[in-house]
């Protein structure tokens, strides 16, 4: 029976495709760049790797669903900044929105360079058999630099052509993506150890320059740096330790997902929370797919000690240079399982969608950020202005890439050992997740008429709103990520100040992130003041007007 | 100096319309323009079930109702997210869903109800004031609106005039817009939308000192970004895709004349500001669902904006 008739109205739209949601939201959680990027960097661990991923997986599900009902209590908001700015006052709005969805990202510029050098530069010059370019961008600092920059210019190129033409170009990646890690996994899956060694032996020495018997050379530097990571298993404490450097890759699906029609109801929810939940899911099981293809040829021992031998070299904790001369890329060391030249280029050209497809991410949040500040009048007029000729932020864009060029050459020249901050950039965005995930838990009982009227309100468990109790165990999770983090018990992230008296006390870290939030606090504060001295009260701005 | 507050698709949510008459005095503003698109987009049956039981069904949930007050807390509820409440039973509703047209009467006389209360209330709340209130029904709006904002006292009905603000900025007003996909009461051809510009624009006094309240958006000003749509109406790409679906008249009208100010809605989430030219354009958006009132506060100066926010009310 029907029990609601709508009209032709302007903006009554059907419903999105779930299918299509999960692909953005799979691109945000990105298991070729983020995910391989950060399981290197994992091998000192004595927890598994695939039980990390499984549990983690679990408490981000907690997230997707936080998200998905401020999505649908508040849509059409624009995200974060002001669900926080709303329910927990302008100043904790603008602070963590600007720390965590523009300052931060500056810092994530390098990482994304870094990526780009190890998944689509390195192994495509290497391919091509231009060895001496090959090898400068992977291991010269010069080299990693010229990335972060190349990094810079595809991304404001980004900007430039707007999210229409954006969200062809990650369509695209996406089935061009999955295609390469097809035949990555297939590879992986019908050749054998003993095939692997014999092509890691050929090609790394013919393709990069190393020096014969690389397999055992790289087995002896992986086990003195320490490379003790197993596949799966270990103690449940020892497993949730590796989740602090797990959700560098895993913590994003919300990036995905900001769509709720009008005049629909839980339907809408229930696809957001699809759409995210679906890509989460998806990017778990692809991930315990990939490992185990891994371990089964190139044997997770080898793959370990090849990540701990690159990475103790490059964080200066040893002197001996790694046996190969690039990082121990996956879809790489598979091509290595075929002689046939065009086969290989055509993995790692295809493998290096994910990159493209997912690079957009650093300035597109950013951006917005930016524009809803100057909105707010926060931020001077001019930074929302937009180029008529190109449709380019301008001046939005100077101040996500200067900063950016700033930050990148004290990354890739580790000054003031800034290349030791690489979880920060995932600490202050879940700094920012908990502001939001505060303002989701107080939500149904601080502003409970638009609560009572969203499309939500039925949802409880135990008569709790489903949105405080998912909020309270994300929450949770993201205050244990914290606590790991910054105080560091069992020394093991390296950013923060550690309770352990043997621990390591990162004061650039520390530096760093409080100049972060010093900055946003100036601006806000700077900015609240010259204003009223205009005449406009901001604390009027987002105060909400008396109905009666 | 004038100070204008412009708020704007509030389609039919009570708590925005009365935030909006309140807005003059919680912002200090002079002068009150509501933007488009006043009116509703759902109406909700209220399904009689035998004494004071009602089957209610609201954005997917089943609300059984047993009491009074609990029939006025959701007749309320459903008020506040712009829809309108329909008092029936089973049988007329299997009958509507045969009818049509007779759904359509019943959405006309919901839509002019709640059009007429909406200016008693201004009536009532603004005499005594000297604010000035001026609106201009959006393209959302069928026609039969103009005459009950035009039986109020206290709010002018402003389409297709030039307006005095005060003694140096005159205002122009429409709100039709281009052609969508919706097939919407109040939408023509850009040649069309051109000439009704100019036969406005042509009475103006002094156009660089004018506001040009115009439902629809200058195309590709950013401010009329929405997701891009299939032939189904899904939005493509998981509404990931966006492109603008401005008007070009109006943007060509605000490049030759260059006015002070372009007010402007019709697109939700194209929330913003930019210049094309000298001319400041804003379009604050709408988030009416939620009962929040976005809005932009403007002084107007001589030759110039004094200044400018955008409210989250």
């Amino acid at each position: 029976m029907t029990n609601l008739f709508v009209r032709k109205a302007t903006g009554l739209v059907r419903s999105w495709s779930v299918f299509d949601a999960f692909i953005y939201a799979l691109f945000s959680i990105n298991l070729i760049t983020l995910g391989l990027y950060i399981f290197s960097q994992m091998y000192f661990f004595e927890g598994g790797m695939v039980s990390a991923l499984i549990v983690s997986a679990v408490f981000i599900f907690f997230e997707v669903i936080v998200y998905a009902a401020l999505i649908a209590v508040m849509p059409r908001s624009g995200g974060d900044y002001i669900w926080q700015s709303r329910i927990l006052g302008g100043a904790v709005g603008f602070i963590l929105a600007v720390t965590g969805w523009w300052f931060i990202l500056w810092l994530w510029v390098p990482l994304y360079g870094d990526m780009f050098r190890h998944i689509v530069l390195v192994p495509i010059l290497g391919v091509l058999g231009l060895r001496e370019a090959a090898l400068w961008f992977a291991g010269t600092q010069h080299g990693a630099f010229t990335s972060s920059l190349l990094t810079l210019a595809i991304v404001s190129v980004i900007v430039a052509l707007g999210m229409k033409t954006y969200a062809r170009i990650q369509k695209f990646s996406f089935y061009g993506g999955m295609l390469g890690l097809l035949i990555v996994i297939v590879l992986l899956l019908t050749g054998s150890n003993a095939a692997f060694r014999d092509g890691l032996e050929a090609n790394a020495t013919s393709m990069f320059g190393a020096q014969p018997g690389v397999y055992e050379a790289t087995t002896a530097l992986g086990t003195n740096a320490g490379a003790i990571t197993p596949f799966s298993g270990g103690p449940f404490l020892a497993i949730l330790l590796l989740i602090p450097y797990m959700v560098f890759f895993n913590l994003w699906p919300n990036w995905g997902a900001t769509l709720y029609g009008e005049v629909r109801g839980a339907t809408d929810f229930k696809r957001n929370i699809s759409g995210m939940g679906w890509a989460l899911a998806g990017t778990t099981v692809l991930g315990i797919i990939l490992l185990f293809a891994i371990s089964r040829t190139i044997g997770w021992d080898f793959y370990m000690q090849a990540n701990g031998a690159w990475w103790n070299y490059a964080w200066a904790l040893s002197t001996d240079a790694p046996a190969l001369p690039f990082w121990p890329y996956p879809a790489l060391l598979a091509a290595f399982l075929t002689t046939n030249k065009l086969l290989q280029f055509v993995v790692v050209a295809l493998m290096s969608l994910w990159w493209f497809g997912w690079s957009g991410t650093v300035f597109l949040s950013s951006t917005r950020v930016i524009f809803a500040a100057a909105f707010d009048r926060l931020l001077p007029e001019k930074v929302a202005e937009v180029d008529e000729r190109t449709g380019t932020p301008v001046y939005a864009l100077l101040m996500m890439t200067l900063p950016s060029i700033v930050i990148a050459f004290l990354y890739n020249y580790n000054i003031a050992n800034f290349y030791s901050l690489t979880l920060c950039s995932t600490l202050v965005i879940a700094v920012t997740f908990l502001g939001t995930t505060i303002a989701a838990i107080i939500l149904p009982y601080k502003k409970p008429d638009l609560y009572n009227a969203s499309p939500i309100a039925k949802y409880k468990i135990l008569g709790i709103p489903l949105i405080t109790v998912a909020g309270v165990i994300f929450g949770s999770f993201l205050v244990f990520l914290l606590y790991e983090w910054i105080l560091d018990p069992n020394a093991l992230y390296g950013i923060g100040y550690s309770i352990n008296e043997n621990g390591y006390k990162n004061g650039t870290s520390i530096i760093y992130m409080l100049a972060n939030y010093a900055l946003a606090a100036l601006i806000y504060f700077g900015f609240k003041s010259a204003r009223k001295r205009e005449g406009i009260d901001l604390d009027k701005v987002h105060a909400e007007i008396p109905v009666e | 100096m004038t100070k204008l507050f412009f708020a704007t698709d509030i389609h039919g949510s009570d708590i925005c319309w009365s935030k909006f008459l309140n807005a003059g005095k919680f912002y200090e503003a002079d002068v009150l323009i509501l933007g488009g698109d006043m009116t509703g987009k759902a109406v909700v049956p209220f399904i009689h079930q035998g004494g004071k039981n009602y089957r209610v069904t609201l954005l997917e949930q089943v609300f059984d109702i047993t009491t009074d007050d609990e029939l006025q807390d959701l007749v309320k509820r459903v008020r506040s997210r712009g829809y309108y409440p329909y008092m029936t039973n089973a049988d007329e509703i299997a009958e509507l869903e045969k009818d049509p047209e007779r759904v359509h009467q019943i959405f006309g006389n919901e839509v002019l109800k709640v059009m007429q209360q909406w200016m008693d209330l201004a009536d009532k709340k603004l005499d005594g004031t000297d604010l000035k209130v001026y609106c201009c029904p959006g393209n959302d709006d069928m026609s039969e609106v103009d005459a009950i904002v035009r039986s109020s006292r206290r709010v002018l009905l402003v389409e297709g005039q030039v307006t005095p603000l005060d003694e140096i900025h005159e205002m122009i007003a429409s709100g039709w817009s281009n052609r969508t996909p919706w097939d919407t009461h109040r939408e023509e051809d850009e040649d069309q939308l051109a000439a009704r510009y100019e036969a406005m624009i042509s009475k103006l006094y002094d156009p660089r000192n004018a506001v040009f309240n115009i439902h629809v958006p200058p195309y590709k000003s950013s401010l009329d970004e929405a997701p891009e749509l299939d032939k189904d109406l899904r939005p493509k790409m998981a509404g990931q895709a966006l492109k603008p679906v401005g008007s070009t008249a109006v943007r060509k009208a605000i490049e030759a004349a260059q006015p002070l100010l372009g007010l402007h809605g019709h697109i939700h989430e194209g929330r913003g500001a930019t210049r094309i030219g000298r001319t400041l354009c804003i379009n604050p958006g709408s988030m009416y669902e939620q009962g929040t009132l976005l809005g932009a506060l403007v002084k107007l100066g001589g030759n110039k904006i004094e200044n400018y926010v955008l409210t989250t009310g």
